[in-house]
């Protein structure tokens, strides 16, 4: 059981005793009858062929207050997406599927591009772009849940704690982001743990107080990839398509609404998912990839604030993050030694030294060029662009599941 | 005996002399449809390169062509489909060329029909364009009027209004083309004819009480603003 401390300036609704299931259900059941909810499934073929996604749809299937699911089906044949069709037929909520590889969809993805929409490549962030859009299309929701398709240990108590927040009218909550702790037999998260928070915390030391690093300290856990919002979010929000995606919707989030309305709720006891190879010698995969990408999203919304970046101020960012990850480094070792968590420091410290590298890196790709993060419009500015798009995206799936 | 043969090669004289009139009319006819495909398919590329370079795509995709033809379920780029379009017209043309040099009567004056009806095409598909642009400005127009006078079905209207104008358009495109035009005249006229009166009824009949209603309101307002004027005045 977690204590009930709130920390930074966003709310945090932690998990307290055991509340019942079935009473959060029930409620949800009947606020989604005002606020109806669509749940976005960004997802690769691969996934259904592994431990996950059975246990994903079995927990689905029992839940009854979702208007609708969206599934964006990525690196799927024709044959691949009839079967995950056949594959999500237990679950009695209407289920869409964006079939990414599909024709129609392509044609979709070209009529961006010959428009002067750069969507960026396929991944995670253009994939749910690309399903707000259809839950847009269909204006049958007001609320987007949204989570991942690698989760071994679902819950179909992680959505009912994630959507009430923004779901209750009385909260009045227009963004809600899951967390919970990364533990098997040792601590997981690595990226959170020592880069993103060690990181945040250099830069407020060297940049001084600053609105979006507070907001981005507050959330316990700002890589997780489990969030809540309204409809207008998703329609205004620029999110990016690479491995910034979630700690740039945040800097969407953090620059369109207050942070009195944002919040962060303990969704699961404990969650696992597919982890990530280090890749400490190739910047172009894995961690490291997604270290940079991560790095040049927050040094780009900082720019964007007003922060000016010099060469004197990375390189005291590099010392500043190595001091700040080897204190957290210690902290972690004693929270595992504690809690009787195997816990390899020489392994922790690896990372730490193949972070700093990445951070190095993202200094220099950030000097020669800071637009380099890429972002992609929002469905504001694109139905402003093509007018009918919202249209042609809605036959396009509905063709492609009427088949 | 003699007679007899003759009874028997006469015919198939006949039968050689027409085989080798026929025979360069079919090799001619080869001839131009060869050249023709040929043409399309140069044409068909230059096309193609020229569309490209007025973003024709881009054009008809902010025009609403492309989402015309997606409710088609056409998922092609509009540039292909207009390319194809005018290489298969080309092929057609060039083929009716060919046949008519053949100089078979009958494939003659099929040939004639056929050119006679190209300009009736042309207009249809014209008509089918300014209608459609006309049809969703005209309905953009009733939709944002109605709307700001603060009418509840606005988009229900400016969707009654899209929809007429379109099944009007379409009663001028197969009036135009000559397909069966008596029918479509009398289809279109009871069609139109139906709907005018469901609307006259629907206001007339239906619509008493709440016309009633907004005379009432009216009249009691202009009352109120009569004794209004006079407190004034004092």
């Amino acid at each position: 059981m977690s204590d009930f401390y709130q920390t930074g300036i966003i709310t945090t609704l932690h998990q307290l005793g055991k509340p019942s299931l079935e009473r959060l259900e029930t409620e949800l059941h009947e606020f989604s009858k005002i606020r109806p909810i669509a749940l976005v499934l960004p997802s690769l073929y691969s996934e259904f062929e592994g431990p996950a996604m059975p246990g994903i749809v079995s927990e689905l299937s029992k839940v009854k207050y979702l208007k609708e699911i969206v599934l964006v089906l990525d690196k799927a044949s024709e044959k691949d997406f009839h079967r995950v069709r056949e594959f999500m037929s237990p679950i009695s909520t209407e289920v869409k599927i964006i079939h990414n590889d599909g024709k129609r969809i392509s044609e979709i993805y070209e009529t961006f591009a010959r428009n002067g929409f750069n969507v960026g490549e396929r991944g995670k962030g253009r994939s749910a772009w690309l399903a707000y859009g259809y839950v847009l299309a269909r204006g049958r929701s007001d609320v987007i849940a949204l989570h991942d398709c690698d989760i071994i240990t679902y819950s179909r108590e992680l959505l009912a704690r994630l959507c009430y927040p923004v779901v209750n009218p009385n909260l009045d909550y227009v963004f809600c982001k899951g967390y919970y702790s990364r533990i098997s037999s040792k601590m997981n998260g690595r990226v959170t743990r020592l880069l993103v928070t060690p990181l945040v915390r250099s830069l407020q030391q060297l940049v001084g107080p600053h609105a979006f690093l507070a907001f981005l300290d507050s959330f316990r856990y700002p890589l997780s990839g489990e969030f809540c919002m309204t409809t207008d979010l998703a329609r205004v929000n620029r999110i990016p398509w690479d491995w910034g995606l979630e700690v740039g919707s945040l800097a969407e989030v953090h620059r369109n609404y207050s942070p009195r309305r944002v919040c962060q709720v303990d969704i699961a006891a404990n969650y696992d998912h597919k982890h990530q190879a280090l890749s400490a010698d190739d910047a172009s995969k894995g961690l490291m990839k997604m270290t940079v990408d991560i790095c040049k999203s927050i040094f780009r919304t900082l720019a964007s604030e007003g922060v000016v970046f010099s060469d004197g101020l990375f390189k005291s960012l590099l010392v500043s993050y190595l001091r700040h990850a080897e204190d957290t480094i210690m902290k972690y070792e004693a929270d595992a030694a504690i809690n009787g968590l195997r816990f390899d420091r020489h392994e922790e410290a690896m990372a730490v030294e193949a972070f700093t590298k990445a951070i190095g890196m993202a200094t220099r790709i950030y000097m020669e060029n800071p637009m380099t993060t890429p972002l992609i419009p929002n469905w504001n500015r694109v139905t402003t662009a093509i007018p009918g798009i919202f249209e042609m995206l809605e036959m396009a799936v509905d063709a492609d599941n009427g088949q | 005996m003699e007679d007899f043969i003759n009874l028997i090669l006469d015919p198939l004289k006949e039968l050689f002399l027409k085989f080798k009139v026929f025979v360069p009319n079919f090799l001619a006819m080869l001839v131009i449809l060869f050249a023709g495909i040929v043409i399309a398919l140069i044409i068909k590329r230059f096309l193609a390169k020229f569309l490209a370079a007025i973003n024709f795509d881009s054009w008809s995709d902010r025009m609403g062509f492309t989402k015309l033809m997606r409710r088609g379920s056409m998922w092609s780029k509009p540039s292909a489909v207009l390319c194809e379009i005018v290489f298969w017209l080309m092929v057609i043309v060039t083929l009716m060329s060919g046949l008519s040099a053949l100089q078979i009567p009958a494939i003659d004056q099929l040939v004639n029909q056929f050119f006679s009806y190209i300009p009736r095409l042309f207009s249809a598909a014209m008509i089918l364009i300014i209608g459609y642009l006309l049809s969703g400005f005209i309905s953009r127009t009733v939709l944002i009027a109605a709307a700001n006078s603060g009418f509840h079905y606005a988009k229900l209207l400016a969707q009654a209004v899209h929809t007429m104008l379109i099944v009007l358009i379409l009663a001028m495109i197969m009036e135009q083309l000559h397909i069966a035009p008596s029918i479509v005249l009398a289809a279109f006229s009871i069609v139109f004819g139906g709907i005018v009166i469901a609307i006259a009824i629907a206001f007339g009949v239906g619509g008493i009480d709440a016309a009633r209603r907004i005379i009432e309101k009216e009249a009691s307002q202009k009352r109120d603003e009569r004794q209004r004027d006079e407190i004034d005045h004092i």
